[in-house]
């Protein structure tokens, strides 16, 4: 079919060009429509093969001679229509095409590259930056989408066949119709005519629109890779193929441009050497998308040619550039400045979605079920994290939280779980610590309700989870292994030493008996504490699972057994509490009654006022009974003497007397205030019996015997039976003598420290309570610090020496006196 | 736990924080997490002029495994509740190794 001995066929029907990537490779995005191997059989300057340098063109005189004259070969000469060859090729066209179609059935893979060249390929540039075509004036943006930027499969020649077959020929090669091979031929006629015509007049391609119709067909079958790009291409041309008005409304437009938009188009759109990359920006949304999916709607599509709005539809980008151009032709309305500047934009939008391209080679490699699932897998795992099954504890995530949560409670934060009742944790430490940090409690601490109410949540959550049989390996449905977890509560044990319990017991009894044996050393007395301490926990955990009050009227037999339950293991925890105490070790079997040791110990004196929150009437009586016994064995009465020459305390013991007035006493203060007259008369027979010298020379000391006195007077106020009160006087009496010796020296240091409120205190106590007798052998005992005090006040600025002189005369009313008579 | 635990309470207060080289930082207390993670805004090196490249910081994060000591309010401790939950947390480990 060469008439001229070159390969007429097109280069996109050359087979595949070895420049261009692969099937399989990744289209270069940035290729571009390289014009010199281009579809370009129009471009007279890659088409021209230099044949006519060989020519003899000194001769042009004989041109008429052999050419005719000016008429043109074509009209006048039948002759000259010799190189027509498509004339002669279209006769046989439909053989042709039957023999391609078998042709490349048969030898798919086999094919070579065709043999001639009809236009001589141009030497590839070397070096490309994939923005040349930007550069040319009259570049138009590729609008095709080419398949291989999904890496879509190309599809394969049997398909391909389906399109070319004489079964629809009308659907692809209609598509192709607008720019036939005789418009082709006759381009190429008119070049031949005109050489250094740069461009084509316009009228050129109006003038041959039957053509080009055979070839593109073949193109289909020789390279099927093309089909899917030429199915994207096609509703591109629909405009101008499926109706022929609107292309004759355009084409006034046209005229007088420098340049042929339309054939551009068309030659930038049978690229068969090159999956182009201006295709890219006209598909931005695809690319985020399923490939597959995608090309499969193409695939859909294609053979329904009947919907040309589809894909102006994909084309229309969301971009922000002045113009969207769906249209080629629109972009040849444009002024240069415009032009040049879409062009810019268009390079941008290249560049942004070869970014996105390369970004996107992922996407969609995840289902939705997939995150889901990971998810779930993540949640679990952070239920496990959070929660701890095994924990004593009714409340797990109170004994995780401890200090955090009854922290915040006592400190006035929001209440993290509305209605349960932690309350009575708070009033522990809260009255344990009195008022020391009173000033901060009320601090308001904003920002925490949102942090809370999340970790309410994931709380629930682990609530939830744990309601589900735990286990610490998730099995996956379907999968082969299993995982287990470790967290950071519970990393996965490397060493798992089980001690036996046998063991344990036998080491133990022993331990228990040398406790008995040995009594007070320290470590043992630690040990005690820590003991109270735990059961006093639970105790309080105890406290806490409280089953709501029984009604009187209606009788829950359920909730009666929770009660009885719940007293019986209170009984137990408090017997337990009880021996930790240890308050009923036998009196002097050891130099220290274990008890008092334990008061020894500042966390000893700490755990007193809980102590008695959870104790009977009698066992607080034991305990003030204990106390007062060995009250000048106490380290705080002890250590409380002043040794001669000292004029304080050291600080250690004084921080202990402190702690043992504000913890112990204060709690025995409160007990003593319901305390009946004969107990109060018991413990002063009591301390009769002791060292009261010792005793009322310390401030502790001092205070429980004030504490005694006052108690005894108020319960006299209050009206007591003759009995009783007969009772208490003579014990009282015996006291008084006991103490009278001791009276002048229970004062502290000098009369400068000013440290004896304590003393003026217990002295009013003693004053009400004395006989008019009593009362002047007391203020002889007395009468000197008196008068010193009194004198001293004098030196000293306003405020203190009334605070001074106040103290003095808190004795002196007692006695029905009054400083001011001294002065 | 317990740390995390205690440390939480500290929230928006004033802690130095000594690392393990040698710097001590001192700033508000913003967040501390499951490993110690400490945040820290309105930051001050305290031998600013040892460490100058730290003058110009504000805010840190600092690793938990990187914290020598962490110096407490201690206004902001309450030390009978935390010795509770001292004990607390040591029940609860004799009880997981049992």
């Amino acid at each position: 079919m060469s008439f001229f001995g070159f390969d007429s066929t097109l280069p996109r029907d050359r087979g595949h060009n070895t420049r261009a990537p692969g099937f399989s490779q990744a289209a270069d995005p940035f290729a571009g429509p390289r014009p010199e191997d281009d579809d370009d059989a129009l471009d007279f300057e890659d088409t021209y093969d230099g044949l006519g340098d060989q020519l003899d063109e000194t001769d042009d005189v004989f041109n008429d001679d052999t050419f005719g004259d000016d008429a043109g070969p074509v009209t006048k000469k039948p002759v000259g229509k010799d190189f027509d060859f498509f004339g002669q090729t279209a006769k046989v066209s439909d053989a042709i095409n039957e023999e391609q179609l078998r042709f490349s059935r048969q030898a798919p893979s086999s094919r070579g590259p065709p043999t001639t060249s009809t236009f001589p390929q141009p030497l590839p540039k070397p070096a490309r930056t994939g923005y040349e075509r930007y550069q040319e004036p009259d570049y138009v943006p590729d609008m095709q989408v080419d398949a291989n930027l999904w890496g879509v499969a190309p599809k394969r020649p049997a398909q391909a066949s389906d399109f070319g077959s004489p079964m629809n020929p009308g659907i692809p090669s209609g598509a192709r119709k607008m720019m036939s091979l005789e418009e082709v031929e006759a381009s190429m006629r008119a070049q031949a005519k005109k050489p250094a015509q740069p461009q084509q007049p316009i009228q050129q391609q109006q003038s041959a629109p039957q053509q080009y119709t055979q070839p593109p067909q073949q193109q289909y079958h020789d390279y099927p890779p093309q089909h899917q790009q030429q199915q994207f291409s096609q509703p591109q041309q629909l405009p101008f193929q499926s109706s022929g008005p609107p292309r004759e409304e355009a084409r006034p437009a046209h005229v007088g441009q420098p340049h042929q938009p339309v054939q551009i188009m068309q030659r930038s759109q049978p690229t068969p050497n090159q999956p182009i990359a201006p295709t890219a920006p006209s598909q931005p949304t695809q690319i985020l998308q399923n490939p597959n999916r995608y090309s499969a709607e193409q695939r859909r599509s294609a053979p329904a040619v009947q919907h040309p709005v589809q894909h102006p539809v994909h084309q229309s980008r969301p971009s922000g550039s002045r113009h969207i151009i769906t249209h080629p032709q629109q972009l040849a309305n444009l002024s240069d400045e415009e032009r040049a500047a879409f062009l810019m934009e268009d390079a941008k939008r290249a560049k942004r979605n070869h970014k996105i391209f390369l970004l996107s080679k992922d996407n969609g490699l995840m289902t939705p079920q997939d995150k889901n699932f990971i998810t779930r897998i993540q949640l679990q795992q952070l239920v496990t994290a959070t929660g701890n099954p095994n924990e004593h504890g009714s409340d797990p995530s109170l004994s995780e939280d401890f200090y955090y949560q009854v922290h915040n409670q006592i400190r006035g934060g929001p209440r993290q779980h509305p209605g349960q009742p932690l309350s009575n944790f708070a009033q522990t430490y809260l009255f344990q610590t009195g008022g020391r940090h009173g000033g901060m409690r009320r601090q308001a601490r904003g920002g925490d309700n949102h942090m809370q109410r999340m970790e309410q949540q994931v709380q629930r959550a682990v609530e939830a989870a744990k309601n589900k049989p735990k286990n610490k390996q998730l099995v996956i449905e379907g999968s082969l292994g299993k995982i287990s977890f470790s967290n950071a509560k519970t990393p996965k044990p490397l060493l798992n030493i089980k001690r036996t319990d046998s063991a344990a017991d036998a080491h133990r009894p022993s331990k228990a008996h040398q406790v008995g044996v040995s009594g007070s050393d320290r470590k043992t007395v630690l040990t005690d504490i820590e003991n109270v301490y735990s059961t006093l926990m639970q105790l309080e955990d105890h406290e806490r699972l409280m089953p709501p009050p029984l009604d009187n009227d209606d009788i829950n037999p359920e909730l009666a057994g929770f009660h009885i339950d719940w007293r019986e293991k209170e009984e137990k925890l408090n017997r337990k509490l009880w021996r930790d105490l240890k308050v009923h070790e036998p009196i002097g079997a050891t130099t220290t009654h274990p008890f008092i040791a334990f008061l020894s110990f500042s966390k000893g004196k700490k755990c007193i006022p809980r102590v008695f929150r959870h104790i009977t009437q009698e066992q607080r009586t034991t305990i003030l009974t204990i106390i007062v016994i060995h009250l000048d064995q106490l380290d705080v009465v002890r250590q409380g003497l002043l040794q001669p020459g000292e004029v304080q305390l050291n600080s250690a013991t004084r921080e202990n007397i402190e702690l043992f007035s504000l913890a112990v006493m204060h709690t025995l203060f409160g007990y003593l205030n319901e305390a009946g007259l004969d107990i109060v008369t018991g413990l002063l027979g009591l301390i009769l019996n002791i060292n009261i010298d010792v005793i009322a020379r310390t401030r502790i000391g001092v205070s429980m015997l004030t504490m005694l006195l006052s108690r005894a007077e108020l319960i006299k106020q209050a009206g007591s039976n003759e009995r009783e009160w007969d009772q208490w006087v003579g014990i009282y009496n015996a006291f008084f003598d006991a103490l009278e010796p001791t009276l002048p020296n229970i004062f502290p240091g000098t009369v400068n420290t000013g440290e004896d409120v304590y003393v003026w205190q217990f002295l009013a106590a003693i004053g009400i309570g004395a006989s008019p007798e009593q009362q002047q052998r007391l203020v002889m005992a007395v009468k000197d610090r008196v008068m010193e005090t009194v004198a001293h006040a004098k030196t000293l600025p306003t405020a203190m020496s009334g605070q001074r002189l106040a103290n003095v005369n808190l004795f002196m009313r007692s006695i029905g006196l009054d400083v001011e008579l001294l002065a | 736990m317990l740390f995390f635990s205690f440390f939480k309470t500290l929230v928006d207060h004033e802690v130095t924080v000594e690392l393990k080289n040698d710097i001590q930082i001192k700033g508000t207390l913003k967040s501390v997490d499951q490993y110690l993670n400490i945040k820290l805004d309105d930051i001050q090196v305290v031998e600013e002029l040892k460490y100058p490249h730290l003058s110009s910081v504000k805010n840190v994060f600092i690793r938990g495994s990187v914290v020598r000591y962490v110096h407490l309010p201690g206004g902001a401790v309450d030390t009978a509740l935390l010795e509770d939950a001292t004990r607390r947390e040591a029940a609860q480990q004799a009880q997981k190794t049992k």
